[in-house]
């Protein structure tokens, strides 16, 4: 072997990358759509609280958090309404769109693990749904936690869907959307009420060991939760402009 | 499957030496236009057959005649449908596919740092 060879290896292996990277933008260049749908059912949700961004003296929350997170909701039948129909409707939008960019790009996108997720989905929710619902059981009003019991929400479920899209779309953007929508909900609805710190997060930041309190309500979390999937939406639908210019 | 060349006596690799990456590129991948179909298929779930014909610019019996290799060796699945009434052939990288690019892309970068390295080596004697 000669350099000769070795400027050979190497043009190929830089053709190969260019070509790999065409495919990729190709393939994966509808992602900001189901993004951007997750992100618009997460902030759309804001609607099913009684007082999604002002603070209030006293809250209502019915159990399990149908709207999402545990505070007081216009209409928990809503809520279940919303989610219920939302989420399929959602789903049906993002197999549209895929079976559409099939049709106009030659490229498919990994159809099973989107639609095991979406069954998923509902499956989780209809287990959900099973359960009865009531007033705040003690142990939620006691502010000791974490309560596991507030992990029943269907934003759960929305996690885990965005977390299987990331890796279908081979997006670390929408994977990493995906897990902090996990995490903050997973916070959320295992103290209460909303936004609570615990005493050793408190304390690690110089509070008492009674712990803290954001003065955060839903649509502010909400919003938190809805920014990486936009951010991932507006980089995504940019890349795909300018492949599309070029 | 993917050619795997068996160490014989002599060679790097029975006196305990790495193998030479040259020795490790399989004669199936190698070739130009199976690396594009490889690396075209690597980055999406299922591809159309004309786009893969468009996006490298060969003709259907070309192509064809490349699929079949890397059909027959298990690198890739084909499958036929339709679209409305349109006759529609997808193909997709099978695991061995995957493995066998991930092996020749890194045998390829091997010989290249390979061969830059002796480059930049000074020849013997000399100072």
């Amino acid at each position: 072997m000669d350099r000769g060879a070795a400027g050979e290896a190497a043009e190929t292996l830089a053709a190969l990358e260019q070509l790999r990277k065409r495919t990729h933008r190709r393939a994966h260049g509808g992602a900001w759509l189901p993004a951007l749908g997750v992100a618009v059912l997460l902030l759309a949700s804001v609607a099913l609280y009684r007082y999604p961004l002002s603070q209030t003296n006293s809250i209502d929350a019915d159990y399990p958090f149908w709207a999402g997170l545990p505070d007081e909701q216009v209409s928990p039948v809503a809520s279940y309404i919303f989610w219920f129909v939302g989420t399929p409707l959602l789903f049906a939008g993002m197999a549209l769109w895929y079976s559409w960019r099939a049709r106009r790009h030659g490229v498919r996108a990994a159809w099973q693990p989107v639609v095991a997720t979406g069954v998923g989905v509902l499956l989780l929710l209809a287990v959900l749904a099973a359960v009865p619902t009531g007033p705040l059981p003690d142990m939620l009003i006691n502010r000791e936690g974490p309560h596991w019991g507030g992990l029943l929400t269907p934003l759960l479920p929305l996690a885990a869907a965005v977390v299987v899209l990331g890796r279908v779309e081979r997006s670390r953007g929408l994977v990493t959307a995906g897990v902090w929508i996990a995490l903050l909900t997973a916070w959320l609805c295992t103290t209460f009420p909303l936004g609570h710190l615990p005493g050793w997060f408190s304390r690690m930041t110089g509070g008492t060991d009674l712990g803290g309190h954001l003065s955060l309500r839903p649509g502010h979390y909400l919003v938190l939760m809805a920014l990486p999937l936009l951010v991932v939406a507006v980089v995504n639908l940019a890349a795909a402009r300018r492949a599309a210019r070029d | 499957m993917p050619h795997v060349t068996e160490p014989r006596p002599g060679r790097p690799e029975a006196t305990g030496q790495p193998p030479h990456p040259a020795t490790v590129l399989d004669d199936v991948v190698h070739q130009r236009v199976r690396l594009g179909v490889l690396t075209v298929l690597s980055e999406a779930h299922e591809c159309r057959f004309a786009t893969l014909r468009d996006e490298l610019g060969l003709t259907d019996g070309n192509l064809n005649r490349h699929l079949r290799i890397l059909e027959k060796a298990g690198l890739l699945q084909v499958s036929k449908g339709y679209e409305g009434r349109r006759p529609v052939t997808w193909l997709r990288l099978t695991r061995g596919g995957r493995a066998a690019l991930r092996a020749e892309v890194a045998a390829l970068e091997e010989l290249v740092s390979r061969i830059r390295a002796a480059a930049l080596d000074p020849p013997e004697g000399e100072d």
